[in-house]
């Protein structure tokens, strides 16, 4: 082996592949199975965890969103009724038509 | 299944396509992710095996870097290149790892194999030898580990480790050259004996 020079810019071949034998983990295929796997679990752990977090403040705000949606029907069904206008109260038929025909009479007689 | 990279270089990918795996990645492409697990297993299992020596262990911490490098792409800087910022996450898991564990240290060697051996020419051989490395890379400081098989087994730049260790490019270019001196010698001396 040739004598190491302080700093080599270059990587040593001979030594690399020698640690890369000795470091080789092996069976690469089932490492990245086992990592996806966990990957989907974590995936779907985190979507409960989102869900479980918007729960409470989601039930909180339907509630609020019903409470307000009764108030406004419940005022609205109390609200008393329109008053009449002047052109309903002219052409509504009179309560009593005796008082109208005594009014004409007497306005013709005079 | 044997490791797709090349030996040297392995993890210079190219990274033209990178950026875009780490987004469809970080938007729930499974398969994306996928790939980018594929091409990065081996550098992240050697550099947790560096780490922590024990192949297991290593495989956990890869693992679970892996999954929490999914939980922060979207810190990703797409800038940059996509394969230190992931070993940064691997060594620090490595690192945490070696921290939590409680000691399991690796079985002592025999006297024979840490005194040298013959030539490894058969498979026998070449397993001791392994083993020897392993030993040595054991003994040398963390930092120095890592640097040393980023930088000749993955063919990083020093500039590159600097950003996965977080350390100056000098104390790289240092760490490398009192590695490999260990490292070489003992593969020096194995030859010799040989």
């Amino acid at each position: 082996m040739k004598e190491p020079l302080p700093f080599d810019h270059r990587p040593d071949t001979v030594l690399g592949e020698e640690l890369r034998r000795a470091l080789d983990p092996g069976d690469a295929a089932s490492f990245v199975a086992r990592v996806l796997a966990r990957a989907a679990e974590a995936r779907v752990a985190s979507w409960d965890a989102v869900l479980a977090r918007w729960a409470r403040p989601g039930v909180a705000a339907a509630v609020l969103v019903a409470l307000a949606a009764g108030y406004l029907v419940g005022r609205a069904s109390a609200a008393p009724a329109p008053r009449p206008s002047v052109y309903d109260a002219l052409m509504a038929p009179p309560a009593h038509p005796g008082e109208v025909d005594i009014v004409l009479a007497s306005v013709i007689g005079n | 299944m044997a490791d797709p990279q090349p030996p040297q270089r392995a993890a210079r990918i190219a990274e033209q396509d990178e950026a875009e795996l780490v987004v469809r990645a970080a938007a729930g492409d499974r398969a994306a992710f996928g790939v980018l697990v594929e091409r990065y297993a081996g550098v992240a299992r050697r550099v947790a095996r560096a780490v922590l020596g024990n192949p297991e262990d290593a495989d956990d911490a890869a693992q679970d870097a892996m999954l929490s490098a999914l939980v922060k792409l979207d810190q990703y800087d797409a800038r940059r290149p996509f394969g230190p910022w992931l070993l940064r996450i691997v060594a620090n898991a490595a690192t945490d790892r070696r921290r939590r564990r409680t000691v399991r240290r690796v079985e002592p060697l025999d006297a024979g194999l840490t005194a040298g051996g013959p030539r490894p020419d058969t498979t026998a051989e070449r397993r001791a030898l392994g083993e020897r490395l392993r030993q040595a890379l054991a003994e040398l400081p963390e930092r120095r580990r890592v640097a040393v098989v980023l930088f000749d087994v993955e063919g990083y730049s020093h500039a590159e480790i600097a950003a996965v260790l977080g350390i100056p490019e000098g104390t790289v270019r240092s760490e490398v050259f009192h590695a490999r001196r260990r490292l070489r010698a003992l593969l020096a001396d194995w030859k010799e004996e040989a």
